[in-house]
Formats: structure tokens, sequence, C-alpha cells
């Protein structure tokens, strides 16, 4: 059981921003859909550090990304 | 080394790892990548041990990104953290001995300059203020005085952060650590001013607060380090761990640290200059 990042995928698509991706510490663990121009988390790569929350929610006030539980083999 | 020897054999395809597939085609091999783009391709660098949040992860990611030519570089690294993610890459990559990294180096890229006459061959230090400034100090300081072409990046955590917090000579004065229970009672080192005056003809100190800015800073160094000398950035990378820093407020204290003493800074000779200047002009007019 660990804690990763997850996009609220609708929200993100209002806005184009692609902020969280350029600043997270994994490589290739946050991405980017040009055709839905939105984010998305690969679950396996996310360490849970929560830095795209502070740029998404902090930074930029657009809440879009959330702190969720999931379960080894999710 | 070179483009050929990173293709797939034909007939290989459907039995190389995903991963591998991936690199080729949607890679960064053959072709230049904007670091803005980050997110839509597949990056060098992969899965690495280092801490969630750790921001020397992070500048190492961006430099993988704004590397000039990948299939062209060899990256040198030391013990310490940075090696730990520097041996995660998809380009060939030279553990030295503690502090021996610019004297490797010095001879790799001699070696390099005799054997590819025709060509750059970019060789890259990525060490931390221990395997630089502490332990390595003497062959760093004789590479750049012998001005050898190579690029050295100082991923600076201002702490020994792999063997549980000593004090380093780039900790801040005053600052206490595990291993360091009275505080610092000396200052930090200048290494920026230390580089300008042993030789180095591009000089740069930046904390990574952006992705764009750090992708310039790194692709001047090594273009520089071509035909000019040596080249040397100065990058501020927290140790969320020996420093206590909350993963989500990585970045919060890379953006103040940048307002006090890692204001960005890059100084270059007349020469260098003069070359990108050239060098941007043509990339107007193209």
């Amino acid at each position: 059981m660990y804690f990763v990042a997850k996009v609220k995928e609708d929200e993100c698509a209002k806005y184009n921003c692609k902020q969280c991706v350029l600043f997270c510490p994994e490589p290739n663990c946050i991405n980017f859909l040009e055709k839905k121009s939105t984010a998305w988390v690969w679950p396996d790569k996310c360490k849970g550090c929560e830095i795209c929350v502070y740029v998404c929610s902090d930074l930029l006030k657009r809440n879009c990304i959330e702190m969720v539980m999931v379960q080894a083999g999710d | 080394m070179g483009l050929e020897y990173v293709k797939i054999a034909p007939g290989f395809e459907k039995y190389m790892p995903r991963d591998y597939v991936d690199l080729v085609k949607m890679g960064q091999f053959g072709r230049q990548v904007d670091v803005m783009d980050l997110g839509q391709f597949k990056e060098l660098v992969e899965d690495h041990p280092m801490c969630a949040g750790c921001y020397m992860a992070y500048f190492i990611r961006i430099f993988y990104a704004s590397l000039p030519n990948p299939e062209d570089t060899i990256v040198l690294g030391t013990a310490g953290c940075a090696r730990l993610a520097l041996s995660q890459a998809a380009v060939p990559f030279i553990y030295g001995n503690y502090g021996d990294t610019n004297a490797v180096a010095s001879g790799l890229k001699r070696a390099l300059t005799i054997r590819f006459p025709d060509k750059h061959k970019d060789v890259v230090v990525i060490a931390g203020d221990g395997g630089l400034m502490d332990i390595g100090f003497g062959m760093t300081m004789h590479s750049w005085f012998r001005r050898e072409k190579f690029t050295t990046i100082m991923v600076d955590n201002e702490v020994y952060g792999n063997t549980g917090g000593q004090e380093s000579g780039m900790s801040p004065k005053g600052v206490q650590l595990k291993m360091a229970p009275k505080g610092k009672q000396f200052d930090k080192i200048n290494a920026v001013e230390l580089a300008k005056v042993s030789g180095c003809v591009y000089v740069a100190r930046i904390s990574p607060t952006n992705p764009k800015r750090i992708a310039k800073v790194i692709r001047r160094a090594i273009l520089a380090a071509r035909h000019f000398g040596p080249t040397f950035i100065h990058a501020y990378t927290s140790c969320n761990i020996e420093y206590s820093i909350p993963t989500r407020e990585v970045l919060a204290d890379a953006r103040n640290r940048e307002k006090k003493d890692f204001k960005f800074y890059e100084w270059m000779t007349d020469e260098v200059k003069e070359y990108f200047e050239e060098m941007e002009k043509k990339e107007v007019k193209a």
C-alpha cells in the first residue's frame, strides 16, 4: 500500500500547462497526452513526493492532482 | 558510441525489451528535443534508486534531456548520490575512484580527440561537492589549469548525503548536521570564483527552478567546452533527507535559495560570448 499522484484528467484538460511534468524528479513518471491535452501519471514510477501537487495546487492554484492510496499490483 | 551502436539489429525488434524499443523509436537519439517537450518522448535516464523528491535527480533528468548529442557523449561520475541516477541512463557512464573524475576525463578527452579527429565527442563530469571541491579538489583544479576541453558540473547538496550527513566544504557556515553537531565553523567555498581564476571559459551558478534555463546553461557549457576550454556549472541540488526538507517543499526551497545565495549567474570570456552570439544569429535565420 503506498501513495501515488493521480491527475484529475477532466480538470487538467481545461488548462494546457504541463508544469507538473517539467518539475517531477522521476523520468517519464508524469507524461503528457497531447490528444486530450492532459497530464497522466505512471503509478509504477511514482515515489509520492508531492512536488507535482505543490506545483499544481500551491503555485498555480489549479488543484488538478491528488494523492491516492494504491495497493501493490493495482 | 555513435548512432549505429544504438540501433536494433534487423530481426531482433520483437525480442528487445519494451523500454529499449521505446528509447530507439521515441527517444532522443539522432534528433534535437526541446526540454519543454518532456513527458512526450522517452527519456535517456530510466527509473533510479534516488530518494523521493530528490532535486539532484531532477537536475540529472533535465541534464539528460538537454544534451546536444547524447550518442556522442560520455558521462563521468564518482562516489556519491549522483552516480545512482547517472548509471541508469542510456549514455556511457564511467565511475571514477573518489575524486579522480577530472583526471580520468582529461585523459579520455585527449584520447577521443586523437581517435575521432573529425568529430566532437563530449565528455561531461557530474559529481557532488565532495567529489569535486573536497576530495577531488586537486585534480579538479589542475584539469582547469591545463585547460582541458570538457565540462564539469557540480551538483551541490551541501553535505555528504550518502554517508550520514558529514559537513563538506560547500556546507554553509553555521549549519548543524547529524555528523557536525557544533555547526560548521568555516565559510562555504566560493567555487564559481575559483573556476573563473583557474582558467574556465564558461562558468554558471544555477538553482533548478526553471527547466528551460537549466537546459540552456548545460548546452552552452558543453558547446563552449568543444572549442575553447574547461567549463563549469555550479548547481544547487538540495538534500531533502539531511536538511530535513519535506518533499513537497523541495521546489519552494530551491526558489527560496535562488533569491538568496544561489542567484542565477553566468560568466564567459569574450571569445565564447562572440561564438554564442554568432550561433544565435544563425539559429534566428534558420
